[in-house]
């Protein structure tokens, strides 16, 4: 008990409350002056810094091209494999087994078959019947990014798909029977039953998936050692490994972990208030 | 009409047959891509159309990598950090989560509903946020490049304590009760009768906490510089940038990175379902 919330003060609420004290000052890793306090300067400075904004928008792009789709086909998926009466198990584990790889290995899988003599190429050229066209998976500004989301999609995409399921499950089939008893469409089910009854999963893989996507760092890592252009992928995370590692500035990287920190706590509040807000009772 | 509305019903059934099992092939090409190419010789991958069956099994592309680049045989030393950190991790969570989560669900104390939401409140910290303030602790600690400095920050965590009281609370007190007073020692009850009944809970956890630190790259990029104290993650993308021509023997390395996960997940596909799953079942 006693060494559990001791260790619970030094890992969790120090880090925190030191993060937000370092930023407050000049800090560098090689320097051997004393860290200098210079207030909310290293704040300013980042939100003056085109190489910020860039990262912001970087990590946005990449959460809501990764949430949106990954909200839409993990419920499709999940509403689908429920309605059938066999091979539930089969579907389920095959749609979670990307989850199982590591993300590394997921980015160096990918990184393959995005290679202009790639998988990816092949796939696209067949369907779109355009043979020969290199997509410039790992090189275009646009490109970069869309590749990034792919990654994450196939990763996350199953893990999601359970969380829906197990949703479903808690909404019991006599509702829906009574319903199509009573003459409703399984479309009518799903729209004015179903979507309703499962909302606070909705919420909660919503905000989940987006704070999953907002720490999205190892594609985005390994992506650029292997050659892709830095700008379009340089999310906020792989930024803060960057200034503090590479530059030394830990006291601006520490400003930077705040902000990601105020933006994750943001949304998390969104979903409390939001669950809170409709608990449903059967 | 009637027959009109079947015939329609059975062609959407169809269609959502075809939908998914579309989507499983799609799911699970990537997969099958990493084993087959692994064991091809590199100008083999690239060859369009690429060929899902490969013609022999070429050795070279798992011996290259276990060998080392320098004949040092380094990618086994970062394995075996990989199992250490993960299995260390994964034991003191769920120890240091069982006894805490038991102790919030079965035991009157002043202050038991601070902790208990001040533990939930830690779980809002994303980890992104705090990195640099942990380098900051390790380095001042001189443990960087050491298992200790690894494995610290991720003793114990906030959603272990919460998934072990969630799961304890229903527990029923009469049996605590009549250990107690047939002379059973506090440290013997959870030992012999809570730790034996949350197996399940257990389980969930023990994969969680060891998947997720095999998974993890950033903190070890942190933390470790140098080769001996690598693990899995850092090897690849070491690996990749040196060897990024060697597509067949990436595979490979990427192959020997996820046995052990595979292996566990068709073992105990159920325990990691259930993590997932835990969350949906989080109220309150």
């Amino acid at each position: 008990m006693t060494p559990a919330l001791l260790f619970f003060s030094i890992f969790s609420f120090y880090p925190i409350g030191n993060a937000f004290y370092t930023s407050l000052f000049r800090k560098n890793m090689l320097s051997l002056r004393p860290p200098k306090f210079i207030g909310f300067e290293n704040y300013t400075y980042l939100f003056g810094s085109p190489d910020f904004w860039n990262s912001l928008r970087a990590t946005l792009v990449f959460t809501v091209g990764t949430f949106v789709p990954i909200l839409l086909f993990s419920l499709l998926f999940a509403v689908f494999i429920q309605s059938r009466r066999r091979f539930q198990k089969f579907f389920q584990l095959a749609y979670y087994s990307p989850a199982v790889l590591s993300s590394v290995v997921a980015a160096a899988i990918w990184m393959i078959i995005f290679d202009p003599r790639g998988l990816a190429n092949q796939w696209v050229n067949g369907l779109a019947g355009t043979p020969g066209v290199d997509h410039q998976w790992l090189v275009d500004y646009h490109i970069a990014q869309i590749s990034t989301m792919v990654v994450y999609f196939w990763k996350y995409v199953g893990y999601f798909t359970i969380i829906f399921i197990a949703g479903l499950s808690t909404i019991p089939r006599t509702i829906s029977e009574a319903a199509t008893i009573d003459g409703a469409s399984p479309w009518q089910n799903f729209w004015f039953i179903t979507l309703p009854l499962l909302k606070p999963t909705t919420v909660l893989v919503s905000i989940m998936s987006m704070l999953q996507c907002l720490k999205t760092f190892s594609t985005q890592y390994l992506f650029t050692q292997g050659g892709a252009p830095k700008e379009p992928i340089n999310v906020i995370t792989l930024n803060i490994y960057d200034t503090a590692i590479r530059d030394h500035r830990i006291g601006r990287a520490s400003a930077m972990s705040i902000v990601l920190f105020g933006i994750m706590l943001l949304l998390t509040l969104v979903q409390f208030q939001l669950s809170k807000s409709d608990e449903v009772s059967y | 009409m009637k027959t009109k509305k079947r015939k329609q019903s059975i062609f959407i059934d169809i269609l959502i047959w075809a939908f998914l099992v579309v989507a499983a092939v799609m799911i699970l090409a990537p997969i099958l891509f990493m084993f087959t190419a692994s064991m091809m010789p590199a100008r083999e991958i690239l060859k369009m159309p690429y060929r899902w069956i490969p013609s022999g099994f070429e050795a070279e592309n798992f011996w290259i990598p276990i060998k080392g680049l320098n004949n040092d045989f380094i990618f086994l030393r970062n394995i075996l950090n990989s199992f250490i950190v993960s299995g260390a991790v994964a034991l003191t969570t769920v120890l240091l989560s069982a006894l805490t989560g038991y102790a919030l669900a079965k035991f009157r104390f002043r202050g038991k509903n601070i902790v208990f939401f001040s533990i939930m409140a830690t779980m809002m910290i994303p980890f992104e946020a705090i990195m640099v303030p942990l380098y900051l602790v390790i380095t001042n600690f001189h443990l960087q490049n050491s298992y200790a400095g690894l494995i610290l920050p991720f003793l114990v965590n906030a959603f272990g304590i919460f998934l072990m009281r969630q799961y304890l609370v229903p527990f029923p007190d009469e049996i605590i009760d009549a250990a107690r007073i047939d002379g059973a020692g506090e440290f013997q009850i959870f030992r012999r009768i809570i730790l034996p009944n949350s197996l399940p809970a257990v389980a969930t956890l023990a994969i969680l906490a060891f998947r997720t630190q095999w998974d993890n790259l950033l903190w070890p990029l942190l933390v470790v510089q140098s080769e001996e104290m690598k693990t899995i993650p850092l090897y690849i993308t070491k690996f990749t940038g040196e060897m990024s021509s060697n597509e067949g023997a990436m595979m490979a390395v990427a192959v020997i990175a996820s046995i052990p996960m595979l292996v566990l997940f068709f073992a105990m596909s159920r325990y990691f379902l259930s993590g997932a799953a835990v969350y949906s079942s989080r109220k309150g």
